[in-house]
């Protein structure tokens, strides 16, 4: 899709997914790094709980399809060398400091480039120079002041997820502008705020007070429906399984009732609670046709029908019968599903030091005419820089060595 | 400038969320996006709030306007002989078609890529579904990003040890999954327009979420370890790090201030406590992590979880309260950025809606609009596209395809 494509990464956590689609969808995606390395190498989880700058799981789940270089930005030899590269690429994808500054401040670029800028909240105005980590970013989205129980904090992935939505962001923001160009040759800068993106992930809550409703409470997993708690999560035999009981209306509503008869054919529940009319319920309820206790009966089945199920037993439940429900599943799990196997979502794919190798996801779309590749694995530190300052800068063995000897590479 | 995508037509068979909010994507970007629905069988994103004022109604969704922004509504059924061939015209007017249909419902009703390249060599058509078009479980599996994050591995790794998992906020990976699609789809205009050559493109919404989990997935595939949840946001790898409790109901500040030059600035700005040697370096902090959480949360517990933002990154330290929907409507940052959009609706009048989440400084979007009322653009659409005549018009209308 985008083979015709070259892309520099100034390398940071939140460039490293716009650099994978990128590279995924075909690009040729550099990434330049500080000679002692990227941040994003200092990202945990590491190979056998070691850490080390080539051991960062993060670092080898979002650099794949890349390769890497090491170039000191502030040197002026690490200027010019950058300059000469610049010349030949397309895309810049980069991130601003505090008080937004960039590594490749005082250059000039071609008319023709795209230059992506990643902030934490903005270039400029009120937080934009907040000093921020993905802890706070996220906090600042809006989706964890709704997520986890009432009677404790709330709760964050322990997977950093600001930079994922800043990546992903910044992948629309670059392929957008080069769709512009398409029709005139020429580049632009882009800038991506990490919290705006991160915002997606809180759905609706940045526009529930501006249509004139009251706070959300922070209620998440479960429901209350006419005071009868119906959480969004049971235990099951083998762990747990996500069920959406609260589900009615003409689109969701016949789900449950066919939740509702399962649980009685396996008699887990009465079937004169089944075979009440769910799709209508809340309409009942407000009519006094139903009673909170008829729904009490039926999350306490559902209950019971989980409990006495696997979670391959409820997902195959789940396809066979049309129902809202799906195992929780844990990374064992996906590993081991039949689902993502079957439809080629793995590639293999070498971690290194020690080359040992797993299954990655590697396909984030599956494309008629075109198929997402594992072509090398994520790269170590510098392991492209003699390749790439031959080849495209044109410098000599004895000048490479010149420039490492100095600390440039 | 023009918008990146003016002049592109897209064709917006999707509803709820994972799709819609796609083609919003393109319509932000510039396209003229058509989204096809019914009165008969509403978006279900149309039932679901919040609503204008609190009020229920179709026409009332600010859900639904947030996601479908600027695009022009065609109300007709595509089960009806004559609804399809509209759909079949329309497919040879766009150059994007999404759908975000159960896996086989398109095929039954001959509207599947196969059918729909045949008026539009070129075409270029997104299908998206929790599970993907291939696979043993894919027909069949319908569902809503609930089940996606649950599928992908994020719902397991969100909430307390000691209670059941509880997942992210709502139906998490319809907000992952749209980034994927949208990159997928521009890729595919840009080799395109070297090529000529259009696509279909299959995006499975809890792969997507799998993508962002990817760090966790990679540590059971290397290690051998399952990542489990662990309740509050604190890293065991940084310290002070996490969720703080402040004055007021549910009201909270997340502070990170491990790193060296932070933990001083912090320190000094809280003193008392924090000055015990017992927190002098990162080990110390580390193993008397409780005692540093609990000297932490004395200081912020009486404070206004604003005031303790401020006086955090006063010093130079991370910190931002844990946002709640009243905060991000008045947050300052939001405002000068502009984010929060005033609509104008002829049903309920003035809302707002977001706007788009980056910023393209020479070919910038276009103008946040509302989103259109159900068929406000069936007639125009059938006249002016699909070269209907206005006795045909009334004829589809009398039939029942419309509406």
């Amino acid at each position: 899709m985008l083979h015709d494509i070259r892309v520099l990464e100034i390398s940071a956590p939140e460039t490293m997914v716009a650099g994978e689609i990128l590279a995924d969808l075909g690009a040729d995606v550099l990434v330049v790094e500080p000679p002692a390395g990227s941040q994003a190498r200092r990202l945990e989880p590491f190979l056998d709980d070691t850490p080390g700058l080539e051991r960062s799981l993060t670092w080898h789940a979002l650099n794949r399809n890349k390769r890497g270089i090491t170039l000191d930005l502030k040197d002026p030899d690490g200027r010019e060398l950058f300059t000469i590269l610049a010349a030949k690429f397309d895309v810049i994808l980069e991130t601003l400091g505090a008080q937004g500054e960039s590594a490749l401040d005082g250059f000039i670029f071609p008319a023709k480039m795209i230059r992506c800028s990643i902030s934490p909240f903005a270039s400029s105005g009120p937080k934009s120079e907040y000093a921020s980590s993905d802890l706070v970013v996220m906090a600042s989205s809006g989706a964890p002041g709704m997520t986890g129980d009432y009677d404790r904090p709330p709760i964050f992935f322990s997977v950093p997820q600001s930079m994922m939505e800043a990546g992903a962001e910044a992948a629309i923001a670059a392929l957008a502008s080069l769709v512009a160009r398409d029709r005139d040759g020429v580049g632009q800068h882009a800038e991506i705020s990490a919290r705006i993106a991160a915002m997606t992930s809180a759905m609706s809550v940045p526009v529930v007070m501006g249509s004139g409703n009251r706070e959300i409470p922070r209620m998440v997993g479960r429901t209350s429906v006419a005071g009868v708690d119906v959480p969004g999560v049971f235990g099951c035999a083998d762990g747990y399984v996500l069920v959406t009981v609260a589900a009615f209306g003409p689109a969701f509503g016949p789900m449950t009732q066919r939740l509702a008869k399962w649980a009685a054919d396996e008699g887990h529940l009465s079937r004169e609670i089944a075979d009440l009319n769910w799709s209508t319920f809340p309409a009942d309820l407000s009519n006094k046709k139903t009673s909170p206790a008829q729904l009490a009966a039926l999350v306490g089945g559902i209950r019971s029908l989980c409990l006495s199920k696997t979670k391959a037993e409820l997902g195959a439940a789940a396809r066979r019968l049309g129902l809202l429900t799906s195992p929780v599943m844990d990374m064992k799990d996906v590993a081991e599903s039949e689902q993502y196997r079957g439809r080629g979502l793995w590639a293999p794919v070498s971690i290194r030091p020690d080359g040992r190798q797993l299954d990655a996801p590697a396909r984030f779309a599956q494309f008629s005419d075109f198929t997402i590749e594992i072509a090398r694995p994520a790269p170590l530190l510098s392991e492209h820089t003699v390749e790439i300052l031959e080849a495209e800068a044109g410098l000599s063995r004895l000048e490479i060595q010149a420039l490492f000897v100095q600390g440039v590479i | 400038m023009n918008a990146p995508l003016h002049g592109l037509h897209v064709l917006d068979l999707s509803w709820v969320m994972v799709g819609p909010l796609s083609g919003r994507y393109l319509s932000d970007l510039g396209a003229d996006v058509i989204k096809v629905e019914s009165r008969s069988r509403i978006d279900p994103l149309r039932t679901l709030g919040p609503f204008k004022d609190g009020k229920p109604g179709p026409e009332r969704s600010i859900s639904y306007h947030n996601l479908n922004a600027g695009k022009r509504s065609l109300a007709i059924n595509m089960k009806e002989e004559r609804g399809r061939e509209i759909i079949l015209r329309l497919a040879g007017w766009a150059d994007v078609v999404l759908e975000s249909f159960t896996p086989g419902v398109l095929e039954n009703l001959k509207l599947d890529y196969h059918n729909l390249k045949q008026r539009n060599p070129n075409l270029i058509m997104v299908s998206t579904s929790i599970l993907g078009q291939t696979g043993p479980h894919a027909l069949g599996t319908s569902g809503v990003g609930t089940m996606g994050a649950a599928m992908s591995g994020a719902t397991f790794l969100l909430g307390w040890p000691d209670r059941p998992p509880c997942g992210p906020f709502g139906p998490w990976t319809d907000g992952v999954a749209p980034r994927f699609i949208v990159s997928s789809i521009l890729a595919a205009l840009h080799n395109r327009s070297r090529t000529g050559h259009g696509t279909y493109i299959d995006v499975a919404q809890a792969e997507t979420g799998l993508y962002f989990m990817s760090p966790a997935y990679y540590e059971y595939a290397a290690n051998g370890s399952i990542p489990a949840r662990r309740g509050d946001a604190g890293s065991p790898l940084r310290a002070p790090h996490g969720i703080y409790p402040c004055a007021g109901d549910d009201r909270w500040v997340a502070i990170d201030a491990s790193r060296a030059g932070h933990w001083k600035a912090f320190r000094a700005v809280v003193g008392g406590a924090l000055l015990d040697p017992r927190f002098d370096t990162l080990i110390a902090r580390l193993r008397n992590r409780g005692e540093l959480d609990a000297a932490i949360s004395d200081w912020t517990r009486p404070q206004e979880a604003n005031a303790v933002e401020q006086r955090v990154q006063a010093v130079g330290a991370p910190c931002h309260i844990v946002s709640r929907g009243e905060d991000l409507a008045r947050d300052p940052h939001l405002v000068a950025a502009g984010h929060l959009r005033k609509i104008d609706d002829p049903v309920f009048g003035a809302a707002e809606i977001e706007g788009p989440r980056f910023r393209l400084h020479r070919t910038p979007h276009v103008e946040t609009r509302r989103a259109p009322l159900i068929g406000e653009h069936t007639r125009e659409i059938l006249e002016s596209i699909c070269n209907f005549s206005e006795a045909e018009i009334a004829h589809l209308t009398e039939a029942g395809v419309l509406g």
